[in-house]
C-alpha cells in the first residue's frame, strides 16, 4: 500500500484519517467532536490544510461545470411518443 | 406555482400540464446528465426522452414524493447505460484510499499545485470529468454536479449509502489526479 512518506500524526489523528474524513468535512456529516478533531490536524499539518482546501474547491466547482441546454422540441416528441 | 411534490402527484395522476411542468423544470439537469454518459447527442436525445416517458408511466407508483430526485435521475441513469449498451451496478473497486490520494496531490506540493492551477478552468474540468469511468463520473455528476443528496444518489445508483459515499470519495480523488495530470484523455 502506498503512503505518504512523513505521514503525521496531529491532534491525535494520522494524515491518512483525515484523507479517509475528508467527504464527510466538506459535505457537512461529520460529527462536532469528529469535526473538531479534523480541524485541529488541519490547523497543525499544513499537507492536509493544503489537500482538504483543494478536495473542498474541486467539488466546489463542478457546480456550475454544466451549461448546456436540452434540445428545444423534447416535449413536442413527448407529446408525440405519449399520445396515442 | 405549485412545489414539486405538488407536480409530483398531479403527474401521478396523469395530468398531462402538470408533466409538462415536470419536463421544462427537469429537461436540462437531465440532458446534461445523459449527454456525459452516453457517447452520441442522438443516444442522449433517446435516454433522454425514455426517462421522462418512464416518469410519466411510473410516477404513480411512486410512494413518497420526495424519493422522486433519486428515482428519476435512476431512470436517466439506466436509460443512459441501456442506449450506451453498458452493464449498471458494477463491483466496487479496492484501491486503497491513500493511492488515490497521493494520485491527486495528497503529499505532494508539486502535484497539489496542478491541480489548484486548473480548478478554475471549466474546460479543464469538463476534460478531467469526461476522463473518468462512467462509475467515477455519474457519482461525481449526480452529488457535485448536480447536488443530490447522497440518498438520493445512493437510490439512483442503486447502492447503499455507505457505498455511494466511498464511490463518490473515489471518483472524487481520481477527478483531482486526472486534473493533476492535465485533464486530457488517456
Amino acid at each position: 500500500m502506498a503512503e505518504i512518506a512523513q505521514q503525521r500524526f496531529v491532534a491525535s489523528l494520522w494524515c491518512a484519517e483525515v484523507l479517509a474524513r475528508l467527504p464527510d468535512l466538506v459535505d457537512g456529516t461529520l460529527t462536532e467532536p469528529d469535526r473538531a478533531l479534523v480541524l485541529a490536524h488541519v490547523a497543525g499539518c499544513t499537507w492536509c490544510e493544503r489537500f482538504g482546501g483543494s478536495y473542498g474547491r474541486v467539488v466546489g466547482s463542478l457546480k456550475g461545470v454544466a451549461d448546456e441546454s436540452a434540445p428545444a422540441d423534447v416535449a413536442a416528441r413527448l407529446d408525440a411518443l405519449l399520445d396515442p | 406555482m405549485l412545489g414539486e411534490d405538488g407536480l409530483i402527484e398531479r403527474v401521478a395522476a396523469g395530468d398531462r400540464v402538470a408533466f409538462g411542468a415536470l419536463v421544462a423544470r427537469w429537461r436540462d439537469p437531465i440532458w446534461r446528465f445523459v449527454r456525459a454518459h452516453t457517447p452520441t447527442p442522438a443516444l442522449a436525445e433517446e435516454a433522454l426522452q425514455e426517462t421522462f416517458v418512464g416518469v410519466w408511466r411510473g410516477a404513480s407508483g411512486l410512494r413518497d414524493p420526495a424519493a422522486f430526485r433519486g428515482w428519476m435521475y435512476g431512470l436517466a441513469r439506466r436509460q443512459a447505460a441501456r442506449a450506451s449498451r453498458r452493464r449498471v451496478g458494477e463491483p466496487l473497486d479496492a484501491e486503497p484510499i491513500e493511492q488515490l490520494g497521493v494520485a491527486a496531490g495528497w503529499g505532494s506540493e508539486a502535484r497539489g499545485g496542478a491541480v489548484l492551477a486548473r480548478i478554475e478552468d471549466h474546460d479543464a474540468v469538463r476534460h478531467a470529468l469526461a476522463a473518468l469511468s462512467d462509475d467515477d463520473r455519474e457519482v461525481v455528476w449526480l452529488v457535485d454536479v448536480d447536488e443530490l443528496s447522497l440518498a438520493e444518489a445512493a437510490d439512483a445508483l442503486g447502492l447503499s449509502l455507505a457505498a455511494t459515499k466511498s464511490r463518490l470519495h473515489r471518483a472524487r480523488l481520481r477527478l483531482m489526479a486526472a486534473l493533476a495530470e492535465g485533464g486530457t484523455d488517456g
